[in-house]
């Protein structure tokens, strides 16, 4: 029933501005794959038409073999069930209740659910993520580790086969980004063939929490591998990536 | 020379690539109405917010409009000793005209912005996207409640105009300017036909969806931040706002032959 994700040769412009120039990537079964690289690169790009929120110029995005950049918008509608998304800013609906907006994907999607069951997976749902006590919350109540952690329980609710983040743990503090690191982790140990990619810059964190880490450079995915390869790793711009250096190849 | 005509054929491009886009936005909008599912509690909620939240304004700008045009037209009135028509007059420019008008022009101010504001805060905090992710139709989802909403909600608010309006006619007329109520009302009823009333309100569906289509088509394409956000809201208001005085004309140029055979 689970599929991996293949990705070849996607290309995807704004204008004259090429921001995807051929990546290639494969997110392995039951994985976490993490995509690390500079902003402005085109992580988040990668992840929209990943998803089917933007279509590709080029390249084609195979899940078990069918390329959903040619599926037309009903049967995109269809893929996109099977996945879940934490956006960068959480993108939480700011006009419900924490438990409404994770109660959300279940009351649009299983109409037939009883209100006891959509209450039981959401509390369960807020439960894993350490916000149980944080149901009755307006949006705006929320800080901003807690808004990330609501999205991660409305992305899982569903439970989706493929989840996506991005930068799950930017903007917060070291504690909440280990927090957030370690949820994601027990996502992955606790969901059956889950397949997780993550956008991030956070070095420490890709080391943790990887099964497979890429890096995207100028549009492409320039090496991937382990962890541990990219600790090792020769490539001056991974290198000086990975190390945090001024000088190197990427100039500021 | 050949710089401006660039330029001038530049505006025109875009100009029919946004009225395309807004086309294909209201017809999906439109197709969502019928389609299922249906969201009832966003309806419902929606036509608390644009009808209920806008009662009051309508109430008193109805009945100031009425007031007024009492006082102006009896002025005219007089001058050729016709003060007998001042009811049957008002009520009808009222009901024909400056309702559905009125009415419409305010709740723009009100709803249309808001819908703009609202829908494009969504747009630029990814709320949109995180709804398409859910594979949930956003245009269906949010534009289809409001745009339905707005054409159930107006010829309610604007009957609402038509009624306090013409009270306050009565009551400056009758009560400050001294008319004999009598020919007052008896012309009033004999002149105001049902078909004014509804014609007035079908006036304001239309212009209930344009308000509302307008305004959410523009917060839905909204982008760049805060100052976006209010670009597209500016933009609608000021759009659905003249819209709804040019598309008021040529309805009304369509609806006047049918009541002319009135007695
Ligand atoms: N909808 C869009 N329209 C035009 N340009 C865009 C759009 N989305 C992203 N871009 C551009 O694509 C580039 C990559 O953006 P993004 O994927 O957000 O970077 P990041 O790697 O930091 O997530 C940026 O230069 C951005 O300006
Ligand atoms: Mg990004």
């Amino acid at each position: 029933m689970s599929d991996s994700i293949r990705i070849v040769g996607l290309q995807k412009s704004f204008g004259a501005q090429k921001v995807l120039q051929g990546v290639d990537l494969e997110l392995p079964l039951g994985q976490i794959t993490v995509v690390i690289g500079r902003s402005g690169t085109g992580k988040s790009v990668l992840l929209k038409t990943l998803m089917g929120l933007m279509r590709p110029d080029g390249g084609s995005i195979l899940i078990g073999g069918q390329d959903i950049t040619r599926l037309g918008d009903r049967e995109l509608m269809r893929v996109r069930n099977r996945f879940g998304m934490v956006f960068q800013h959480a993108a939480l609906f700011d006009s419900m209740t924490v438990f409404d907006n994770v109660a959300f994907p279940l009351r649009e999607h299983d109409r037939k659910m009883k209100e006891a069951e959509v209450k039981r997976r959401v509390d369960a749902a807020l439960a894993d993520v350490g916000l149980a006590e944080a149901g009755h919350k307006w949006v705006h109540e929320l800080s901003g580790g807690m808004r990330k952690r609501a999205a991660v329980a409305r992305a899982l609710v569903r439970k989706p086969e493929f989840l996506l983040y991005d930068e799950p743990t930017t903007g917060l503090d070291p504690i909440m980004t280990a927090h957030v690191d370690e949820l994601i982790r027990s996502a992955q140990d606790h969901t059956e063939g889950l397949t997780s990619l993550i956008i991030s810059h956070d070095m420490q964190a890709t080391m943790r929490i990887a099964d497979k880490v890429a890096m995207l450079h100028e549009g492409r995915i320039i090496h991937e591998g382990t962890p541990e390869d990219f600790q090792t790793s020769s490539h001056p711009v991974v290198r000086q990536f990975v190390d945090g250096k001024l000088e190197g190849p990427i100039q500021v | 020379m050949k710089d401006s005509i660039s330029l001038l054929g530049g505006v025109v491009l875009r100009v029919v690539e946004d009225v395309g886009q807004y086309a294909r936005f209201t017809m999906t909008a439109v197709l969502g109405i019928v389609r299922p599912p249906y969201r009832w509690r966003l309806l419902f909620k929606q036509m608390e917010f644009v009808g209920n939240g806008s009662l009051s304004i309508v109430a008193i700008t109805g009945v100031f409009t009425g007031m007024v045009f009492a006082v102006q037209s009896d002025y005219a009135f007089g001058m050729f000793g016709a003060r007998g028509l001042l009811g049957s007059t008002v009520v009808l420019a009222l009901t024909r005209e400056l309702g559905p008008v009125l009415t419409s022009l305010m709740v723009n101010g009100r709803v249309g912005s808001a819908m703009a504001a609202e829908l494009g805060t969504m747009r630029v905090t990814e709320q949109i996207d995180a709804l398409e992710s859910m594979a949930i139709d956003p245009i269906q989802y949010l534009a289809s409640p409001r745009i339905l909403a707005s054409m159930l909600m107006l010829p309610i608010l604007c009957a609402t105009f038509d009624a306090v309006g013409a009270i306050g006619v009565s009551y400056v007329a009758t009560y400050t300017l001294g008319v004999n109520p009598g020919p007052f009302f008896d012309r009033m009823m004999w002149y105001v036909d049902t078909d004014d009333i509804w014609g007035g309100m079908l006036k304001s569906a239309i212009f209930g969806f344009l308000l509302s289509s307008i305004g959410c088509y523009r917060g839905y394409y909204a982008r760049g931040g805060a100052e976006g956000v209010g670009q597209a809201t500016t933009k609608a208001v000021v759009a659905a706002g003249v819209l709804i005085l040019v598309v008021d004309y040529f309805v009304s140029l369509i609806l006047a032959p049918m009541s002319v055979n009135r007695s």
